[in-house]
């Protein structure tokens, strides 16, 4: 008897046998999905602000001002990986800093920065990995989550991020706070991730 | 006459629920429209290089398939092939028999509907929930998602706070937020105890190996998260050549599902952890799932195979708006469902016959897919199919008579010209009570059959 890939495999290939031609692999260039009012946006960094800002991902530039919203927004226990002191002591005015992330306090932890590999200017979107985040579920599990994006790790389309994916297990692109519209079609943002997500550009 | 059971239950369906659908429905294909529109200038010209890629990767499905399974064994996952539903199902308690799992963790996946694994996971003393909310709520209500994209669509808030008061989630509370933050807070612990973590697969890159996921929710990230074992369930035709076709793909995928640029979380998979990167599941393994498709891939209706399930179809379908999801009895409705279903019932092709005639023909479902498949054309080639199989055919008046009449030259003439004692009967005796409404507003001309072909000869003579 023979196995499963084999039996798989064969009829695959008689399937495609018959075929008098197979379509070929259609060649385009690498810019054939940009929007079109892509050309005008000239400024990455303006731009990635802008579409991160339009799908409800908040943009920080400076510490002190992402620091007074996590006050405002009452976090009680924020994680914070070192080496980022100055964070540290701003946030240690109004809550619990923790340097480790323990899965035991995952409930606990309602706010969490965690560096990115990059960010996407064509989307507004994040990019986390394995390779920059510590634990996945940091970036996941609390309800606020900030994003440490380097100026200089911004791709300005799709396209470019995608050929330059490192090789590590997991790569993600965070478009926005979690969310679902399951429920006849209402917009309700974190529901399994965060509810609030941000971004702290450097 | 027999009515088409597509219609039938589209005649039964609760008011509500066909309201919910049709509105919701007609949302999503404004929220796509506007969207394609305002980003591109020429959006189809992007669907045909999409269709192009799919079925390019379909029709090489022999070379990239073998090269997604080397490239996913490169990088440390297990590779498994499953030619039935019942093959996937056994390989995926097979592997948690194997790592001693009990609890079960699921992000939404098309494919573990159509191999009916929950079940098959409850029957091996498996807890497997599902943890995309909607899905949730199909589960706990022992229900059927009736849209791709968006399984409860047929569902409203009380309904699904009676569901949540059911299962002590709290008490009767219909505001969706509430609803929204139990799941939360549910779902949490299920994500943590879980020894496994089951996904599906929007995309499988042959070159890299990558597996693509896309949520809103973020519910697959957290099933790769907490869990162990990642198991992911994926469908031969899902592989595409290389991660740059994604740039193409990815920009439809979420604009006609959702009207979104990208859905909030895209995820690309690139094998287990590793010691430099400790965070994911240490156990990864891949599913590759035939149930017929090979066997589609034959057929003349491959270019289904080249769908990516973005739902658009369904959203813009008049029969689906009408009747919704369930009155396609399987688990893919809308004019994908219509093809792909009766194709995957194989050897059960006749009982889903019906489906492909449950269609006006009207073309919007080509019109918006973002991979271009021509499904009207699709929808005949199944019909004639089930004309061939003798499927049985409701709705179809009967046409035998006819056939006969107008396929022998003799009794046609013949017919043609004795019809003119029609012209003698007084129509508004005739007993047919169906004609009499008719004929009270209508006259009908008289019957002058068998004079062109009269008319036809003379001329030739001259
Ligand atoms: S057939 Fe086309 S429009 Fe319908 S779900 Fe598949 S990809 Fe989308």
């Amino acid at each position: 008897m023979s196995t499963a890939r084999e039996q798989i495999f064969s009829s695959v290939r008689a399937a495609l046998t018959p075929l008098p031609e197979r379509t070929p692999r259609p060649v385009f260039s690498k810019d054939v999905a940009e929007p079109k009012w892509l050309a005008a946006e000239t400024d990455s960094l303006a731009l990635f602000q802008k579409r991160a800002e339009a799908t409800g991902t908040k943009c920080f530039t400076d510490m002190e001002a992402c620091a007074s919203w996590l006050r405002a927004q009452a976090v009680r226990v924020v994680y914070i990986p070192p080496p980022l002191t100055r964070l540290v002591a701003l946030c240690s005015e109004f809550c619990e800093v923790t340097s480790e992330y323990s899965r035991a306090r995952v409930n606990e932890i309602d706010a969490a920065f965690t560096p990115s590999a990059g960010a996407i200017a064509e989307s507004g979107s994040i990019i986390l990995s394995d390779g920059s985040t510590p634990d996945r579920l940091a970036a996941l599990a609390p309800w606020h989550h900030i994003a440490l994006v380097s100026r200089a790790e911004i791709h300005r389309t799709i396209a470019d991020a995608l050929a330059a994916m490192p090789a590590d297990p997991n790569l993600i692109w965070v478009t926005g706070p979690s969310k679902t519209a399951d429920v006849e079609g209402i917009l309700i943002q974190g529901v399994h991730g965060p509810g609030a997500q941000a971004c702290l550009i450097l | 006459m027999a009515e088409q059971k597509v219609e039938l239950f589209a005649r039964r369906l609760d008011h509500g629920i066909q309201k919910a659908v049709h509105s919701n429905s007609a949302a999503g294909t404004e929220k796509r429209y506007n969207v394609l529109g305002t980003d591109y200038s020429a959006p189809d010209d992007l669907r045909r290089l999409a269709g192009q890629i799919r079925q390019h990767s379909i029709e090489y499905l022999d070379t990239y398939l073998e090269q997604a399974e080397q490239s996913l064994k490169r990088q440390g996952a297990h590779v498994h092939f499953a030619v039935t539903a019942e093959d996937a199902c056994r390989a995926v308690s097979d592997i948690l028999k194997k790592a001693g799992a009990k609890k079960v963790v699921k992000s939404k996946s098309m494919i573990s509907e159509e191999i009916y694994l929950n079940d098959h996971l409850g029957t091996m003393g498996i807890e497997s929930v599902e943890t995309d909310l909607g899905e949730y709520i199909i589960q706990i209500d022992g229900d059927h998602p009736s849209h791709i994209v968006k399984p409860i669509i047929h569902k409203n808030r009380r309904d699904i706070a009676k569901s949540f008061e059911r299962e002590g989630l709290g008490d009767y509370n219909d505001d969706p937020e509430t609803i929204t933050r139990r799941a939360r807070v549910f779902m949490r612990d299920k994500y943590l105890q879980a020894d496994a973590g089951i996904t599906g697969a929007n995309f499988v890159s042959a070159e890299s190996g990558r597996l693509v996921l896309v949520t809103n929710e973020g519910n697959s990230r957290f099933c790769l998260a907490a869990p162990k074992i990642h198991i992911a369930l994926v469908g031969i035709e899902k592989v595409i050549p290389s991660d740059a076709d994604l740039a193409v793909l990815l920009n439809l995928l979420g604009r006609s599902a959702t009207g979104q640029q990208l859905t909030v979380y895209t995820e690309f998979i690139n094998g287990p952890a590793r010691t430099d990167r400790p965070s994911g599941p240490q156990e990864m393994h891949v599913i590759f799932v035939d149930n017929q498709r090979s066997q589609i891939l034959a057929s003349d209706c491959r270019e289904i195979l080249r769908c990516i399930r973005c739902g658009a179809c369904l959203n813009v379908c008049p029969v689906y708006r009408q009747a919704s999801g369930h009155a396609y009895r399987s688990v893919y409705p809308g004019p994908l469902g219509a093809v792909l279903s009766p194709l995957l019932a194989g050897k059960k092709f006749k009982e889903l016959a019906d489906l492909p005639k449950a269609s006006s023909l009207c073309g919007a479902c080509n019109e918006v897919c973002p991979v271009d498949i021509p499904i009207p054309d699709l929808l005949l080639r199944l019909r004639n199919r089930g004309h061939q199989e003798h499927a049985p055919s409701p709705g179809t008046p009967p046409m035998g008579a006819f056939a006969k009449l107008a396929s022998s030259p003799l009794i046609w003439r013949f017919a043609m010209k004795s019809n003119k004692v029609m012209n003698l009967v007084p129509l508004e005796k005739l007993p047919l009570p169906y004609l009499q409404p008719w004929l009270k507003t209508r006259t009908l001309p008289a019957w002058r059959g068998g004079e062109f072909r009269s008319w036809m000869k003379s001329r030739h003579k001259k």
